[in-house]
């Protein structure tokens, strides 16, 4: 766990832009805007596909992108525990008394709770949607570099959202280092022993408010700063995102092709796999 | 300071939730939203250089922070959306949520189709917590108590705007009746106001602590 590790089952940015920044594939010298786009119609995909077959194939594919590019599977896998809850969470209460063959049955206060094979199909149709998502957002920041994102949100967002959105991302990774430099000095003077909830629940505020204090100090010293190096309000960049090639174009339309036949046909054939 | 379980005081949906058709509507409202405070921030009340660059780092303090696990009771999550709009204000706190959004769908936490649902319900917990932070201040002078109960009633309107997104859209492929999803999603919001009120007590902490080192912070202080 490095210092802005704070938590094992959240990605590390750190390790992020460490491979978006050194590691070299084919898929880094592709234009931003390609997985952009590419990210839009994966977005659609599991939008409007029903088909657990389908996803399924998706969730291989993006999976196979990612480690073809060289990406750690290990941590990838220890992070998708908080979409999995989230899923499970919110789609695991729903999942019972779907209609469909029986699989669990108990009843709990007078109520009857049945698992069926629609329940559980419908947990995994999500949670696979979730991952595939997921593995494809990482997979495109792990294979973009920080200035092209800088150029990227530069150009999306209008003023004053991509100011506050391009120092947000600059400083994440001292807000960060800074929170796992309090947490360490915390755990070392024994902060990690005390079991009692008020004291923790103290604990963590006074931490919590420490950071957001820190924090604002921080601003105002590097406002004063860009202020003093004639920073006028506009914090812009000045590095180009690699255009669209050609053979990309026709990445793009193979994959846009290919989520309009998919969803049409999931749309229409219905049957045991589709939810 | 790790935990085994997860909880967050709501949660956010991932993609394949929600039909296209609702996923345009909600992020259609909460553009719409953005839009009105983006105008507010430009035309009514403009803001200067130093509250941007205070936003940013409100940004990354809040990211950071929901990156730390409380352990009370198996590891709790915060989300402190209420917080950022007592310190941030509404407008300044809808842009730092949305930024929040979009990070977090980034690493996997929240679609990115889901945004604008999310952003919805995170929009009504910084309006409310401000709201309601500012008018207990006749009533309570204590900023624990004001923080917490401001904190507490965003959470639990987040929650309501999350039952009513949910049961207006409905799940892809959930085939129960709208009574019985409500039933699953009131379970679901008992537990979520549970968590809601160790964020409600920590909250009013945080806040009770940065008013006595640094009361200027506080937006929602000012006259």
């Amino acid at each position: 766990m490095t210092t802005t590790t704070l938590s094992d089952h959240i990605p590390d940015l750190n390790l992020i832009t460490f491979y978006a920044e050194t590691r070299r594939s084919c898929f880094t010298v592709m234009s931003p805007w390609t997985k952009f786009l590419l990210l839009f119609l994966i977005i659609c995909l599991v939008t409007l596909s029903g088909n657990i077959v389908t996803i399924a194939g998706l969730y291989c594919v993006i999976l196979a992108a990612y480690a073809g590019a060289r990406l750690p599977l290990r941590n990838l896998f220890a992070w998708y525990a908080l979409p999995a809850l989230f899923v499970l969470s919110f789609v695991g209460i729903m999942a019972w008394n779907e209609p469909g063959i029986a699989i669990i049955s108990f009843s709990v206060a007078g109520q009857s709770l049945v698992l069926t094979d629609n329940g559980i199909l419908l947990v995994i149709m999500l949670l696979l949607k979730a991952l595939a998502v997921m593995t494809y957002s990482l997979f495109f920041l792990m294979t973009t570099r920080y200035q092209h994102f800088s150029a990227m949100i530069y150009r999306i967002f209008p003023s004053p959202i991509d100011q506050i959105f391009l120092m947000a991302y600059r400083f994440l990774f001292l807000t960060l280092a800074m929170t796992g430099s309090i947490l360490k000095a915390v755990r070392s003077r024994g902060g990690g022993l005390i079991h009692s909830i008020s004291m923790q629940g103290r604990l963590s505020a006074e931490i919590f408010a420490l950071v957001f204090i820190r924090s604002f100090e921080r601003s105002e010293r590097v406002h004063k700063a860009m202020i003093a190096r004639g920073f006028s309000g506009s914090y812009s960049t000045a590095v180009e995102v690699p255009a669209i090639h050609l053979y990309e174009y026709g990445i793009i339309g193979i994959c846009a092709t290919m989520v309009i036949v998919v969803a049409l046909n999931d749309t229409a054939v219905g049957g045991l796999v589709t939810l | 300071m790790q935990a085994g379980i997860l909880s967050v005081a709501h949660i956010h949906l991932e993609d394949g939730s929600f039909t296209l058709f609702w996923v345009i509507v909600w992020w259609a409202i909460a553009l719409l939203l953005i839009s009105a405070a983006l105008f507010w921030v430009r035309s009514v009340k403009k803001t200067d250089n130093r509250k941007i660059t205070l936003a940013a780092f409100c940004t990354a303090a809040a990211f950071a922070i929901f990156q730390v696990s409380i352990p009370l009771f198996g590891g709790v999550h915060l989300n402190l959306t209420p917080l950022i709009g007592i310190l941030a204000g509404p407008a300044i706190g809808s842009f730092v949520v949305l930024i929040i959004n979009i990070l977090s769908a980034a690493i996997g936490h929240g679609g990115w189709g889901m945004i604008g649902a999310n952003l919805l319900v995170n929009v009504i917990e910084v309006v409310i917590g401000y709201t309601v932070y500012r008018a207990l201040k006749k009533i309570f002078t204590g900023a624990f108590i004001r923080g917490g109960i401001a904190t507490f009633a965003g959470l639990f309107c987040g929650n309501i705007a999350m039952i009513a997104i949910i049961l207006l859209s409905e799940i892809q492929g959930v085939s129960q009746s709208k009574s019985q999803i409500l039933a699953g999603l009131s379970l679901l919001a008992g537990v979520n106001m549970g968590v809601a009120i160790i964020e409600a007590v920590i909250t009013g902490m945080i806040i009770a602590y940065i008013l006595r080192v640094r009361p200027d912070m506080l937006e929602s202080e000012r006259p």
